[in-house]
């Protein structure tokens, strides 16, 4: 039916779809979930973590990763090709730094990357890159910043978004219980919450990356990370208490 | 004309600088850094042809920089001195040499040793206990090699730096009058007031 | 309906999956088994090693396990021919790093410049993925001793123990269930090894040293005894 469309990459199909595009922004739908969310002065970033095997090394399995002192970028998709791309990103902040001296804008950055997956899109005899990132940071104006961007190379700012296996319904979730100017504490809860959606192992499955006030990026121990697991789970508990003799009455 | 002098000690190097800018023979300003930080525990001193000194060791900088971003881990200063040499190298058999000269000063921390590299104009790298460029190197290193040991703490190491910029001072034609210093230890780098 | 992707190598298919590098990925399933098993003190490095003919000079060394830098050893399962340009250009990216930096390349960061061009040859045109696994083997002075498993896809991981090639789901099995949970000695991992597998090598400290050891054919005779594993017809030979 889609003829060859589909393989000259380069080309539309009748109805205007670039086909590996589509089937690109597929393999990130099968890729683990991340969310981020923007706090008043604080970025979270927090993803699905596969457990890994008995006899695996926890060190190499990265999902979080670091662009700059200040940026920071999470995926959801192929990682064989996120790390080649996140490479291309880390040469292009140390490059930006020593032609002009100051560190990359978080959106010059973002933009830079959806540059190169659009690159992918429209040259000749390459497939589309097989991840879509979410990318945290702080410019100078200390202002948390939190973008997205996707295979076809498109870029935007978001409060709080997903990107992943079940991204739609924990964006759903995002948009329900999203508050202007939370605290770092809530923020934190937001993105393991909503990350609760599709994680149904709880928090040994869940990592979080917390990026403050000066681009100060710290990570979550589990401990940690169990505490606030502990805490949704009492107030769920609450909640359910909290609606039974309600409804009884009823 | 600049003066870069580096000397270490039991568990530091200490490095200084003179932190005149100028130009032909007009003194354009003091205050100047004449170092960069590569990394937590790696300093680079230039001297030689100004602008190619900054330039040079911005491009060090930043390549350093973004090693330790891509791999997690910090190159040992050995390997940051290597690479340095390397890329002077490179660049003295292209058509635009650099014409700098360098002090990199190091705190391995996987060895808990500190080290001192004197790399010159032409590429040649050596790991000295104290090291000097520039005319000021005449004056001081005669004073090192009567009051080094290698097992002096940081104090006597300040003091010595002293030493040596007393001894500049006094003999030399020109006036030197601010010097910068820097120490590199395990807890990092950081400015001394000499 | 997956044919239509299957011709090219750089293309997705509806479902988001990519064929080729699955298909080599299958491909090596078929290979002759390699392993590798890290222990406290050293790890091993073992292969199959299937002999074609008795007229097979093997002065060259075996097919299976290579030398790729002065602090690793790696074990491939998979086309052959795909796996020497690999070693190649893992060799001399080794050499370049040496010849940059004058220390020793860090095991992790060759593994990954050897992901970065398997990931390539998935996603630039009119290549083909490449048709190997790796296992490597190594130590430096950031994380001691380690081991990695790469496969086609250009993903790689770090590992206490684990297998590539035909048969890897029971050897993954036998490895997880004699794998001490705190680690075992080097000498129990040849054994451990010893028991799966007949090409060797070792990579230890001695003295602060890293010391690589490809096994000889009497040597790992030697082992296979001390293992009571030689039948009774290899004895009577």
């Amino acid at each position: 039916m889609a003829g060859s469309y589909d393989r000259a990459l380069t080309v539309f199909s009748p109805d205007g779809h670039l086909f590996q595009v589509d089937y690109a922004v597929e393999a990130v739908r099968k890729g683990s979930c991340v969310v981020g969310v923007r706090g008043s002065d604080v970025v979270v970033l927090g993803v699905e973590k596969k457990s890994v095997m008995k006899l695996q090394d926890e060190r190499t399995v990265k999902k979080i990763c670091m662009l700059d002192d200040h940026v920071c970028l999470a995926f959801a998709g192929l990682s064989a090709d996120a790390r080649v791309l996140v490479n291309k990103a880390r040469i292009e902040c140390q490059s930006h730094r020593l032609t002009v001296e100051d560190a990359v804008s978080v959106e010059y950055i973002t933009r830079y990357i959806a540059g190169v997956q659009q690159k992918y899109t429209q040259s000749g005899g390459v497939r589309p890159f097989g991840i879509s990132t979410l990318i945290m940071g702080f410019d100078s104006d200390k202002v948390p910043k939190l973008y997205q961007t996707d295979p076809s190379g498109v870029y935007s700012a978001w409060k709080a978004n997903a990107i992943g296996r079940s991204s739609k319904t924990v964006r759903e979730f995002l948009e329900k219980n999203y508050k202007e100017d939370m605290t770092r504490a809530e923020s934190i809860k937001l993105a393991i919450k909503s990350l609760l959606e599709v994680v149904q192992t709880g928090a040994k499955n869940i990592e979080i990356a917390i990026m403050g006030h000066g681009g100060v990026t710290e990570r979550l121990e589990l401990a940690e990370i169990e505490k606030v697991v502990a805490e949704i789970e009492a107030e769920n508990e609450k909640e359910k208490e909290k609606s039974k003799p309600s409804t009884s009455q009823q | 004309m600049d003066t870069l002098v580096g000397i270490t000690g039991k568990d530091f190097v200490i490095t200084a600088f003179d932190s005149k800018a100028v130009a032909s023979i007009t003194l354009m300003k003091t205050g100047e850094d004449k170092s960069r930080e590569l990394n937590s525990h790696a300093l680079m001193l230039f001297s030689g042809e100004p602008g190619d000194g900054v330039h040079f060791s911005e491009y060090i900088e930043r390549n350093i920089k973004l090693y330790g971003i891509r791999h997690g881990i910090e190159l040992s200063p050995k390997a940051v001195a290597s690479f340095a040499r390397r890329e002077l190298a490179d660049s003295l058999r292209s058509r635009k040499p650099y014409a700098v000269n360098l002090l990199i000063a190091g705190y391995d921390v996987k060895t808990d040793k500190p080290s001192l590299y004197w790399i010159d104009h032409l590429a040649s790298s050596v790991d000295v206990p104290f090291a000097a460029h520039g005319y000021g190197g005449y004056y001081c290193l005669s004073v090192l090699d009567r009051y080094h040991r290698q097992d002096i703490t940081e104090e006597e190491g300040i003091k010595l730096m002293q030493k040596c910029i007393q001894e500049i001072r006094s003999r030399m034609i020109m006036s030197m009058p601010d010097f910068i210093a820097k120490i590199v230890n395990k807890d990092g780098i950081r400015l001394v007031q000499l | 309906m997956s044919r239509r992707y299957d011709a090219r190598t750089t293309i997705f298919s509806p479902e988001g999956r990519l064929y080729q590098v699955e298909y080599a990925m299958e491909a090596i399933s078929h290979a002759s088994t390699a392993l590798g098993i890290l222990a406290k003190d050293g790890l091993v490095i073992a292969a199959e090693k299937k002999v074609a003919s008795k007229l097979l000079d093997e002065t060259k060394g075996g097919e299976k396990i290579y030398i790729i830098n002065d602090n690793m050893i790696c074990g491939v399962a998979g086309i052959t021919s795909d796996a020497n340009i690999l070693i190649n250009y893992v060799q001399t990216a080794a050499q370049q790093y040496l010849y940059t930096y004058n220390e020793d390349m860090p095991c992790e960061q060759l593994v990954q410049r050897l992901c970065d061009l398997k990931q390539g040859y998935t996603q630039y045109g009119g290549l083909r993925p490449f048709g190997v696994s790796f296992i490597y083997g190594g130590w430096d002075e950031h994380y001691g001793f380690q081991l990695y498993h790469s496969d086609p896809s250009g993903n790689y991981s770090g590992w206490k123990a684990t297998c590539i090639g035909a048969n890897t789901a029971s050897a993954q099995g036998i490895l997880r269930q004699e794998y001490k949970e705190d680690g075992v000695t080097l000498q129990e991992a040849k054994n451990l090894a010893i028991k799966v597998l007949i090409e060797f090598a070792t990579l230890e400290l001695v003295n602060g040293k890293v010391v690589r050891r490809m096994f000889n054919q009497t040597e790992i005779e030697t082992l296979l005894k001390e293992n009571n594993l030689l039948t009774k017809t290899e004895e009577a030979k």
